[in-house]
């Protein structure tokens, strides 16, 4: 066999288990980690990073609404939900995005115990090379530009207070001198119409 | 639907209500929940919070046309939005321009809105060409001025030209006016784009 003959077949048999990690249920992904030696279940850590960390960096913008913070934190519960697998901590791992959800809740709260944790946890695994960062849903802003402007001004101008200006129902309604039902409704309508446009539905496709 | 592979996907609409904040605790643990074991509908989540930081990294960026609020100035100067300001009221000619450290050009609309609550704002160049229509823009009680946003790079692409803003509203009566009367009329001497003189002068 050739050279460029050996490096096709190691491709394939690496694309081959990549598809097998990728196709794994998440218990499955989480039973693999558990039942590996510590160390060795690299394919499906890195997989279990790349479906979990975006949902704890969501998690942590909506309640540390800070990035940095979101981003520290999706780090910390990864690496501590790796420990307690290699562990056999975990309980139930068919269960493992609530173990994860806790986990996010629990660090979360204490922002304290968090920067500890994560020198802790850093220390002992080094550092998180090995797992890829997974693909988060980017805006191009020109095209929020563009489709925001070509929303109706009322629609438009929901979004900003409440996206921005970070206006709850009730204050955008006494500026806008409406319901607050009403500013939900075309809160919905709007980032609907949003989404469509800048083409984020079409995108999330699997 | 989110995607037929979830059994119970969760709706947009309810995904937006969360980023909103309009949930209770209890709806919001239901929905983080979900979440955290459906990859499709934690899909519908990242793209919200996707329109929400691009609507945000656009206002921080100063590509705003719309109404806005003295509140929503003081946050985009604290953000470090540079904002220019111009006052239309009563019939002089403003004279206005924009510079090069600028972000955002206000104009602050002052006009007699007594027993209206909505106008339609439109912004056209001396040659007639519009450029610029906020229909439907809600007005309160008492309110007594209208902040109008454009985007300082959009200005910059403006000739030296005269500008001129129109404020109207619908009125009941489709006899008088064709349905429309105009609130104020104003006029803008737009002098191009300059850059800052590097000292004093």
């Amino acid at each position: 066999m050739t050279a460029a003959g050996t490096a096709v077949s190691v491709a394939l048999v690496r694309g081959s288990a990549d598809t097998r990690v990728s196709a794994a249920s998440d218990g499955e992904i989480a039973r693999a980690i558990a039942s590996a030696p510590p160390g060795e279940a690299h394919a499906q850590e890195s997989e279990l990073y790349q479906r979990f960390a975006h949902r704890v960096r969501l998690y942590g913008r909506k309640h540390l609404r800070d990035d940095s913070a979101a981003d520290d934190l999706a780090q910390q519960v990864l690496l501590l939900t790796i420990e307690r697998l290699r562990a056999g901590e975990v309980r139930n791992p068919d269960e493992i995005g609530s173990f994860i959800l806790g986990a996010s809740r629990m660090l979360a709260g204490s922002t304290a115990r968090k920067a500890r944790r994560r020198e802790s946890l850093t220390a002992q695994f080094h550092a998180p090379a090995p797992y890829a960062e997974p693909d988060a849903a980017t805006t191009d802003i020109a095209a929020v530009e563009r489709c925001l402007h070509a929303l109706a001004e009322r629609d438009r101008r929901v979004l900003v207070l409440t996206f921005y200006a970070e206006k709850t129902s009730p204050e955008i309604a006494t500026e806008l001198g409406v319901t607050g039902t009403v500013v939900r409704v075309a809160r919905h309508r709007a980032l609907e119409r949003l989404r469509d446009c800048v083409g984020l539905r079409e995108a999330r496709k699997p | 639907m989110t995607d037929p592979r979830c059994p119970s996907p969760i709706g947009f609409t309810d995904v937006v209500d969360y980023w909103a904040g309009e949930l209770t605790r209890a709806e919001e643990e239901r929905i983080e929940a979900h979440v955290f074991g459906c990859a499709p509908c934690a899909r519908e989540l990242e793209a919200a919070d996707a329109l929400a930081r691009g609507i945000a990294a656009m206002a921080r960026d100063g590509r705003l046309h719309t109404v806005v609020t003295d509140g929503i100035l003081n946050r985009l100067a604290a953000d470090g939005v540079r904002i220019r300001m111009f006052t239309l009221e009563g019939d002089a000619v403003v004279p206005c321009a924009v510079w090069a450290g600028d972000d955002l050009v206000v104009a602050r609309i002052r006009a007699d809105f007594t027993g209206v609550d909505a106008v339609t704002i439109v912004t056209r160049k001396g040659s007639g060409e519009e450029v610029g229509r906020l229909s439907d823009v809600a007005v309160r009680p008492g309110q007594r001025e209208i902040l109008n946003a454009f985007s300082a790079a959009r200005l910059r692409t403006f000739p030296e030209t005269l500008v001129h803003v129109s404020v109207t509203t619908a009125t009941r009566d489709a006899g008088a006016g064709g349905g429309e009367r105009t609130l104020a009329e104003f006029t803008l001497d737009h002098g191009g784009s300059f850059e800052r003189p590097a000292g004093p002068q």
